[in-house]
């Protein structure tokens, strides 16, 4: 089956590679409740789980199409849009919104154009309030990917987008 | 058993029972949304809360909560029946309370349980939904914000249709219920959704704004296209039927219907219905009285063996039987017919060989009771979509094993651990004698084979048929056949179920035996869960053979009838409903022999390709407007009686042959039931029966089986050639014979024929989706749109039959495999 390519991308969608998925299938294709860590695996290669890849899921694991748009749409942590390279996360629980995050977000909104849960069209960012990242302490609270920004202020956040804006997207 | 207290009342209920159904079963009823007793238990919607004085008091659900022993429960206390109005308000809260517009209304649960509960204010305020409501299909529409997410639709659709068109999407008050990335809803429309949807979230779209629920009057009938004998309620208005109505007592099925009996009512009330008989003047069709009508046709009827009849398997049983005693007795012929012969010849030449009976032993019912199902052909699922439920339901809900001898993957494939063969076309035969043979080998024969007569002869016979030597010619491995033979041998209960039909010519007596021997060797025949069924393709497929409807001492089968036409011993032709110059094979010699026929008479409800042809035509009734009996596929007798008046211009068939029978000097039964009588007394298995006793409930006609092998013969491979596709014909899921051409639902779904074909033909003749290609065999060439699909192997196209626009009857003359080439 690994010869199988995307019969058609979607006008967001390039030419989705399906070996790329048939790898992960094959991992898990013999274990029940194998629908999980598939679309888990789907999303770590692809970034997202484009529509092409569900539906080929579906199609290999025997299982009708709506329900995998179920489980995807149930969790948060799938992804049906492509995302940023880097992934922020502003912290807006009690303990960073009393620390002022409001601000910081919308610092954030101003310097990258994009809004909640959006990315930005190059693909570089994708913004996203959270509601806590477990460090009140160190609030208000940012991340970058796996990096922590503790004790966040307007001035920090010019730095990190400049920072970022000079590394290499590929 | 379990005894228990319900509202001060000791009751006893099954152990399997819920609180539910034990209130149920003991007179109590307890309010629900989202439980049904087809689907399992689900507790969503929170109406049946209960308490349960063992449980503290607690209010806990009664439709997922097992009854035990002992228990002391209170269904309506006022702190219940104070969270049930909770329940209704927050349900209502975002409801949009569009009822004096909404088609549900006066069929409402949630309206129902509203007024019931008295629910006349809220406390709450939230807006209201604002979901795009769904009318992309022509069929179904889905109104989201009506929708109380009980999920029935979602779990129907998954435990029972097996299609799984609908789940939820998103979570907490987002949450909808929906199709894949929110795409308009695209399935195969049978309906179930909007059958038990408690609210008006799911509608017909063909009925929207007809009618008022409590302004129709129901009647009670039996849907008139395939075989599997579904009852249905039909909700008339003004004499007309406007809709089908979900009745969930109703029949073995519990009221799920397929999309033809759910929205293929609309011939009935059809504006292009004939309304009066016509004659041929001068060449040309035109109206007459029914006097001048008859009286020629019996002046043509008394030709004696020069006359011959082709009827149509739905007819009733009373219909059937009154024709052929007219032909038999006032015309004198032995020249009749029906579904072009070879569709019956399953049971009139297979079983009658194999078991001594020219019907199924086996019924519908024994499919969810069996350990181990072997479908011949996915197509069983297209032709009887309703007995598809049940294989899903037996699979599913039940283990029950199932293979399928196919030559194409299909949706019965996709049921959990299905396992499909997927055969060259045509060699299905070959397949299973060498199942048999690898019975035999591999001593896993039952103890009562050998005294069956035929026995050696049958053993001698299939020496040719290792699995080996099959194997290669089928496309299959040796190994796969050897596994399908020991898993159907040693299951305990085993049944076979292959499909008939017009289009299924493959499926002939020497199939239907093959499958017998298999049956009888391993003695899987006679028990519960056991036997072979055959599914014949209409309604009273049945009931035609069980009428003896079919050439007899001599007679002329249909082919033999068209061939008398063309050579001119045949000058007077009945055709009675059918449409041969669609649904019979090779369109070139139907239209000669019709054309060469001296006198061509046609009843029907339309003005068919054939009845264009005829001398004289005569409008008669749909089912809806007749009474009488139909005999499903397996022989439960089902009583029909008229839902509408007919129109005072035509006359049921059986109307015609009493007249014509009176004319001829004869003398006709009063009234149907009469005719019922006399067929009680001389059908095996149908004494006792009668229109009274049938009317309540239909009745099941025995089969006295007596076995006998019957010793295959040599076979010939069917031959394929480089540069040629295996055309194998079929019945498409949304139609039924030719008649679904006039129900609108049908043809809003599948408008016209097609050609499937798989990807890698598709792409190998650079043939895109609903590309226009010219499909060519040895007899014609014609032009069908090309469907790719996933389930057609390499080298295999199929093309659905019932279409006059595209008859594909004039690039196929028979033959169970045609080679025909594709041109874009």
């Amino acid at each position: 089956m690994s010869d199988v390519v995307a019969q058609q991308g979607t006008e967001q969608e390039p030419e989705i590679d399906l070996s790329i998925a048939d790898a992960v299938i094959g991992k898990y294709i013999d274990i029940p409740g194998n629908l999980m860590p598939v679309l888990q695996g789907v999303q770590e290669e692809y970034g997202y789980v484009p529509r092409v890849v569900a539906d080929y899921v579906a199609e290999r694991l025997n299982v009708y199409p709506s329900q995998i748009y179920g489980v995807l749409t149930f969790y948060a942590q799938f992804h049906l849009k492509p995302r940023g390279k880097f992934i922020i996360r502003v912290c807006v629980g009690t303990a960073c919104h009393v620390q002022g995050a409001t601000r910081i977000v919308e610092t954030f909104f101003d310097k990258l154009h994009i809004g909640h849960a959006e990315t930005s069209p190059d693909l570089r960012y994708t913004f996203e309030k959270v509601a806590c990242l477990g460090a009140c302490g160190m609030a208000p609270l940012a991340m970058v990917n796996d990096s922590t920004y503790g004790g966040m202020t307007v001035q920090k956040v010019d730095e990190i987008v400049a920072d970022y804006n000079q590394r290499p997207l590929k | 058993m379990v005894n228990l207290t319900i509202d001060d009342k000791q009751v006893t209920a099954p152990k399997t029972a819920t609180i539910y159904e034990a209130a149920k079963i003991n007179g109590i009823n307890i309010p629900i949304l989202c439980h049904d007793k087809k689907l399992k238990p689900f507790g969503a919607c929170r109406m049946c809360l209960v308490e349960v004085e063992q449980m503290k008091g607690r209010q806990i659900p009664a439709c997922t909560t097992p009854a035990t022993e002992g228990m002391i429960i209170r269904t309506s206390t006022p702190d219940i029946i104070k969270a049930r109005k909770m329940v209704l308000e927050l349900l209502l809260l975002n409801h949009p309370l569009d009822c004096p517009v909404c088609d549900k209304s006066g069929d409402c649960d949630l309206q129902n349980l509203t007024y019931e509960y008295k629910v006349n204010s809220n406390r709450f305020t939230d807006e209201k939904f604002n979901h795009e409501i769904d009318y992309n299909n022509p069929l179904i529409e889905r109104d989201m914000n009506r929708c109380v997410l009980c999920g029935k639709c979602a779990r129907i659709c998954d435990e029972i249709v097996s299609f799984g068109a609908l789940t939820f999407i998103d979570r907490g008050i987002d949450t909808k219920i929906g199709c894949e990335f929110d795409d308009p809803l695209n399935c195969e429309f049978c309906g179930s959704c909007i059958s038990v949807c408690p609210v008006g979230a799911l509608l017909a779209r063909p009925f929207k704004h007809k009618a008022r629920f409590w302004a129709m009057t129901k009647h009670t009938s039996v849907c008139g296209y395939c075989g599997t004998g579904c009852n249905v309620t039909l909700g008339v208005k003004d004499n007309k039927v406007l809709t089908t109505i979900y009745d969930e007592e109703q029949g073995f099925h519990k009221g799920q219907l397929c999309v033809r009996g759910r929205f293929g009512y609309q011939f009935i009330n059809s504006a292009q219905r004939l309304s009066k008989p016509l004659v041929r003047k001068n060449g040309v069709l035109s109206e007459s009285t029914w006097d001048e009508a008859l009286e020629i046709v019996a002046g043509r009827l008394k030709g004696g063996s020069n006359v011959a009849a082709l009827a149509t398997p739905r007819l009733t049983n009373e219909e059937l039987s009154l024709f052929k005693t007219m032909l038999l007795e006032n015309v004198g012929t032995k020249n009749f017919d029906h579904a072009a012969g070879y569709a019956h010849a399953a049971l009139t030449e297979g079983f009658a060989r194999s078991f001594g009976a020219t019907a199924s032993s086996a019924s519908i019912l024994d499919i969810q009771k069996s350990d181990f199902l072997l479908v011949i052909k996915t197509d069983a699922y297209e032709t009887h979509p309703v007995v598809g439920f049940e294989i899903n339901m037996a699979v599913k809900n039940k283990g029950v094993k199932l293979s399928i001898l196919s030559d194409k993957r299909g949706k019965l494939s996709k049921l959990p651990d299905a396992k499909t063969l997927v055969h060259r076309p045509g060699s299905e035969i070959a397949l299973l004698n060498s199942i048999a043979k690898t019975i035999l080998d591999e001593k896993m024969v039952d103890a009562s084979a050998a005294a069956v007569a035929g026995y050696a002869e049958l053993e001698k016979a299939l020496s040719g048929f290792s699995a080996e030597a099959i194997a290669e010619q089928s496309g299959l491995n040796a190994a796969d056949i050897k596994k399908l033979a020991s898993e159907y041998a040693s299951s305990e209960k085993a049944l076979i179920i292959f499909p008939t039909g017009q289009a299924y010519t493959g499926h002939n007596a020497v199939l239907a035996s093959a499958l017998a021997n298999l049956a009888i060797i391993t003695g899987k025949y006679g028990k519960e869960g056991c036997g072979v069924l055959c599914l014949s393709e209409k309604n009273n497929s049945q009931g035609a053979v069980d009428m003896g409807f079919y050439p007899q001492d001599g007679g002329l089968n249909s082919v033999q009838i068209l061939d008398a036409c063309i050579n001119g011993t045949v000058k007077t032709l009945f055709v009675a409903g059918e449409n041969p110059l669609v649904s019979y094979p090779d369109r070139n010699k139907v239209k000669a022999a019709l054309d060469a026929v001296e006198f061509l008479v046609v009843s029907e409800l339309f003005l068919t390709e054939t009845a264009a042809m005829a001398d004289v035509v005569l409008p008669v009734c749909s089912y809806a407007e007749k009474e009488g009996t139909f005999t499903s596929t397996d022989r439960r007798v089902q009583f029909i009686k008229p839902a509408i008046r007919k129109s005072v211009q035509i006359k049921t068939d059986f109307e015609i042959f009493s007249d014509l029978i009176t004319r001829l000097g004869g003398q006709p039964p009063l009234r149907p039931a009469l005719q019922f009588e006399e067929i009680a007394a001389n059908t095996p298995g149908y004494l006792g029966m009668n229109h009274v006793s049938l009317q309540k409930n239909g009745a099941f006609a025995p089969v006295i089986t007596i076995p006998a092998f019957v010793a295959p013969q040599a076979l010939t491979p069917v031959v394929s050639e480089t540069g040629k596709l295996a055309l194998v014909t079929g019945s498409a899921l949304y139609h039924s014979g030719t008649l679904s051409q006039y129900g609108e639902g049908p043809m809003h779904v599948c408008p016209e024929g097609y050609i499937e074909l798989s990807r890698s033909d598709a792409s190998a003749y650079k043939i895109a989706e609903n590309d226009l290609c010219t499909v060519s065999s040895a007899t014609g060439s014609m032009q069908l749109k090309a469907k790719i699909s996933l389930r057609m192997p390499a080298g295999v196209v199929f093309a659905p039959y019932h279409f006059s626009a595209t008859p594909i009857n004039s690039i196929w003359s028979g033959a169970p495999v045609t080679l025909v080439t594709l041109v874009k």
